[in-house]
């Protein structure tokens, strides 16, 4: 049964009563379920409906049901009663109340085949984030005056979300926080990293040690050279995390001495590439003679981290190498033409741990490589940056101040 | 008939491993490097153990074995780098029926998997068909896809949970308390109208006629049901 009242245009004192009891619910919203069933309960004696549905915006492309109560006629008819979907849909194209009257059949004998639907925009911060759908069961027609009165329903519930928004993105917040925090905590994000090379060594091993087989001679081989290849994979990360936190406590001590910088990248590329069968080098000396004051072994450390990530990250590119100088500063620059790395990722790519998340490669890694590389170019008064186009590639600059440059040392000039 | 193996791992050198340590066993072994891969190839060969590593890009482990719980008990053995409580806790939640940590030992590997594929024996395969039909009404379980009368239907998560509850159990009445639990959870135990709605939706989407349904059909008081297939 529906309890009839008589609306006036202005709030009588049961209306505002309610108004008010609604205020209150929002303003001391825990949870929203519970908020919406006493809304509800509060707004029915002053505003008639049998129905209310709320559509959430899922994505960006459709509108879900996320709250619904039948508390009017035909409770009995359960999933066969109006939801007001084609309203909600309405409303999702146009941003705007939207009043609508259905008629299935003959509705003289049954009411419930003449419904009508008020529906409402939950607009937040000017965005819409779903609707509100009111269905009356054959009549009364909603009037500006009821509709009136579900703007105010509206805009709580529309507050009501907003203000779950602001807490889940405070726990959000609060998780990328706990995230950071785990970062620092060097055993719990290397632990992944140890695992896997000491998993393949444990597993080859033991299936070498297997006494129910004789492997022939050329799985033998293939299991040892595993093996070893992850033993040394596994000494890399031990020396990569010893580095990277003295680099960070600032006890890496460097051995300095005269560089040629030009013969120091003659003999990376050639290592590199006996080093890695696929990776093709490009030397571009546009100046030679260059001279720094560097530690070779921790320079040796850049260029090979630079270098393998190329091979990794842009596996099949041909990688170039430049050398320039201008003034007193000799300006290096290492090269790829792979898939490049997204500007908001290329700004943490030196920070300690930091890996960009990739849903296609499964490249292992640290994060600790260009956190390392950084350090140390900072430690011979360099600088190191990224520059990166996605689909295009990426250059890693460096610059090293020059303590000497000898002969005819402009970039223009002819060697 | 010769048992076959599954086994899914981002790394190729895990897949080698575990292929290594099982030929020799005499099972046939089926690799996989991705998550829905497998999840397709459970469907298309339908093997008698899954190995199935949590830590892959895309869809990874956890995600994987509860795809392949849609329409399938295959045995499945989490093989996970992480041992803390939370993931086996996590892995064996989804549906798996065992884990391994990384590292482990040849002997190990194949000791689990024998225990499993014996408690498998025991407790039979239930297997079901990848491809569902009802009438006018098809659903493919591996990728999670719906049509009716051969075109797609685009339904969210929600609906199409909901769908898979009555599409695992023709003929049987489940109640709305059940389909609220299992569908949105516990706390949606009470939550009637929602279920109402996401019904009302699905029958918009897929019947003929929603008023008078033929996939989900309403039985008064007791629930919903699916009507067992005519044949």
């Amino acid at each position: 049964m529906i309890e009839e009242t008589t609306e006036s245009a202005s709030l009588n004192s049961q209306e505002l009563e309610a108004m008010y009891a609604i205020s209150r619910v929002v303003a001391q919203s825990t949870e929203l379920d519970t908020s919406l069933n006493e809304i509800i309960n509060f707004a029915r004696p002053v505003f008639i409906f049998d129905n209310v549905v709320m559509y959430l915006l899922e994505g960006s492309e459709s509108l879900e049901p996320s709250y619904a109560r039948a508390i009017g006629r035909g409770r009995s008819s359960e999933a066969d009663l109006a939801w007001g979907e084609k309203t909600a849909h309405e409303i999702f194209r146009t941003e705007q109340i939207v009043v609508r009257k259905e008629v299935k059949g003959d509705f003289s004998k049954d009411r419930m085949r003449l419904r009508y639907f008020l529906g409402l925009p939950l607009m937040v911060v000017g965005r819409l984030m779903g609707a509100l759908v009111f269905v009356r069961y054959g009549g009364p027609p909603f009037t500006p005056d009821h509709t009136q009165l579900a703007e105010f329903i509206t805009t709580h519930v529309a507050q009501l979300l907003e203000h779950q928004q602001l807490v889940k993105r405070l726990s959000n917040l609060e998780a990328e926080r706990r995230l950071e925090r785990l970062q620092d905590d060097f055993v719990a994000t290397i632990s992944h990293e140890l695992r896997t090379p000491l998993g393949f060594i444990k597993g080859y091993a033991t299936t070498l040690l297997r006494d129910d087989i004789s492997w022939d001679e050329e799985t033998r081989k293939e299991f040892l050279t595993i093996i070893d290849e992850e033993t040394d994979r596994l000494k890399e990360l031990i020396d990569n995390l010893l580095d990277s936190s003295r680099l960070q406590s600032g006890t890496l001590r460097m051995e300095f001495q005269p560089v040629r910088l030009d013969t120091m990248l003659r003999d990376m590329a050639l290592r590199a590439g006996s080093f890695h069968e696929n990776l093709t080098i490009e030397l571009n000396m546009e100046t030679t003679g260059v001279q720094v004051n560097a530690d070779p072994t921790r320079m040796a450390q850049v260029f090979d981290n630079l270098l393998s990530n190329a091979t990794k990250y842009a596996p099949g590119s041909k990688v170039s190498i430049t050398l320039k100088a201008a003034g007193e500063t000799a300006h290096m620059e290492v090269s790829d033409n792979g898939p490049g790395i997204a500007s908001d990722h290329l700004k943490n790519i030196f920070n300690r741990f930091y890996r960009v998340p990739n849903e296609k490669t499964s490249v292992r890694g640290t994060g600790l490589g260009l956190f390392i590389c950084r350090r140390i170019i900072n430690g011979h008064y360099g600088d190191i940056w990224a520059e990166s186009e996605e689909g295009k590639g990426t250059t890693f600059h460096i610059t090293l101040p020059c303590e000497y440059v000898d002969g005819s040392l402009s970039d223009n000039q002819p060697m | 008939m010769t048992t076959s193996i599954l086994v899914v791992d981002d790394e190729p050198r895990y897949v080698r491993l575990m292929e290594a340590n099982l030929l020799p066993e005499g099972y046939q072994v089926l690799k996989a490097y991705e998550g829905q891969k497998a999840v397709e190839l459970v469907a298309e060969k339908q093997p008698d153990l899954v190995l199935l590593d949590v830590m892959m890009p895309g869809l990874d482990g956890f995600q994987a074995c509860e795809r392949i719980r849609e329409f399938s008990q295959v045995p499945i053995i989490m093989v996970t780098a992480k041992g803390e409580e939370q993931d086996r806790v996590k892995g064996l939640d989804r549906g798996a029926d065992d884990y391994v940590v990384k590292p482990f030992s040849a002997t190990e590997l194949l000791a689990r998997v024998r225990a499993v594929l014996r408690r498998a024996q025991v407790s039979g395969s239930a297997f079901q068909q990848a491809i569902f039909n009802h009438s006018n009404l098809k659903i493919d379980f591996a990728r999670a896809e719906v049509f009716k009368d051969d075109r797609m239907v685009f339904l969210s998560a929600t609906e199409y949970r909901l769908l898979l509850q009555f599409a695992h159990s023709p003929g049987r009445i489940l109640s709305s308390e059940d389909l609220l639990m299992n569908v949105w959870g516990p706390e949606y135990k009470d939550d009637k109208e929602i279920l109402w709605v996401s019904i009302s939706r699905l029958r918009q989407k897929l019947e003929d006629d929603p008023r008078n349904p033929k996939h989900i059909v309403t039985r008064s008081g007791m629930g919903y049901t699916m009507p067992p297939n005519e044949e």
